[in-house]
């Protein structure tokens, strides 16, 4: 018998049942720490203790999740706050746009690299729209739900993925082309 | 609603590239980090505990307790209610006074 995210929930409240609080951390650990690890640009370490840090503070708010949204949506919410004050603190992750690399910049670029390469394009998106990108289009949030978790309105969300997307494409061809003419 | 879109490469290769975190302890990781949360008891309860003690303290110091009549089993089947009132009103105090430590001690105890 499985329970929904709903009935573990009303366990952890009603009897501050940790194994009901593990199942809800097994399930949703995967997207928390993707997602942490791309808002990191690939630092797995970090992400592990954000998203840490998210699930124990999901534990201590528990009671304020008012089921209106999803708990993944949820997660996200606190998850992309938690980045947010880390961001703040280290001034190397601050929420600024960053440079895009030259455009004659040697690119490994071939099919099998084609993953690798937007990995790599990913981080040079600014974190407004990596994280725009990644909870619509890796996650499948709606630009609604992306524009809850992100607590910006729903056209910022919007230009952002737009945005970030032509970002990515402009990356891609030119790993591409240069694979091409290689 | 906007959701990606189906037949955008990008979008499928972005899809493409979600994969699934392995766990690797890091549940476990969690649970033992895990603090105890703020609990109900220290103020809700004893509150609990203390009016339930006034109340039967001023309930007992009202109670006629040197002219209570005795009680036995005539007297019970009587259903006399000069004989039972007073009893019943006694054990209606004892009753919320042990309900409410038997309350407070479960929380404790959880």
């Amino acid at each position: 018998m499985s329970f929904t995210d709903a009935d573990l929930i009303a366990r952890v409240l009603s009897r501050e049942d940790q194994n009901a609080f593990g199942e809800l951390v097994r399930r949703h650990q995967s997207p928390v720490r993707a997602f942490l690890a791309r808002m990191t640009r690939g630092d797995a370490h970090l992400a592990d203790d954000l998203a840490q840090e998210t699930f124990l503070k999901a534990w201590q708010k528990l009671q304020t999740f008012r089921g209106d949204a999803k708990f993944s949506t949820w997660l996200f919410g606190i998850a992309i706050n938690e980045f947010r004050s880390m961001a703040r603190q280290k001034k190397e992750l601050a929420l600024e746009d960053v440079e895009e690399p030259p455009l004659e910049e040697p690119a490994a670029a071939c099919d099998s690299h084609l993953r690798m390469d937007l990995t790599e394009a990913l981080k040079l998106l600014n974190s407004n729209e990596r994280a725009a990108v990644v909870l619509c289009c890796q996650n499948g949030l709606s630009h609604e739900e992306a524009a809850q978790v992100l607590d910006c309105p729903l056209g910022t969300v919007k230009t952002n993925v737009l945005r970030g997307k032509e970002k990515l494409r402009r990356r891609l061809t030119l790993a591409y082309e240069n694979y091409e003419s290689a | 609603m906007n959701r990606p879109e189906r037949n955008d490469p990008l979008d499928a290769l972005l899809r493409e590239q979600n994969q699934y975190v392995e766990d690797n302890g890091f549940t476990q990781r969690v649970i033992s980090a895990l603090p105890r949360r703020h609990s109900q008891f220290p103020l809700s309860q004893i509150f609990l505990l203390v009016v339930t003690a006034i109340g039967s303290a001023l309930a007992i110091s009202q109670l006629p307790l040197e002219s209570l009549p005795a009680l036995n089993l005539s007297t019970l089947l009587s259903l006399n209610s000069y004989v039972l009132l007073p009893w019943v009103l006694v054990f209606s105090v004892v009753t919320s006074l042990v309900w409410a430590t038997v309350t407070v001690a479960v929380q404790w105890e959880e």
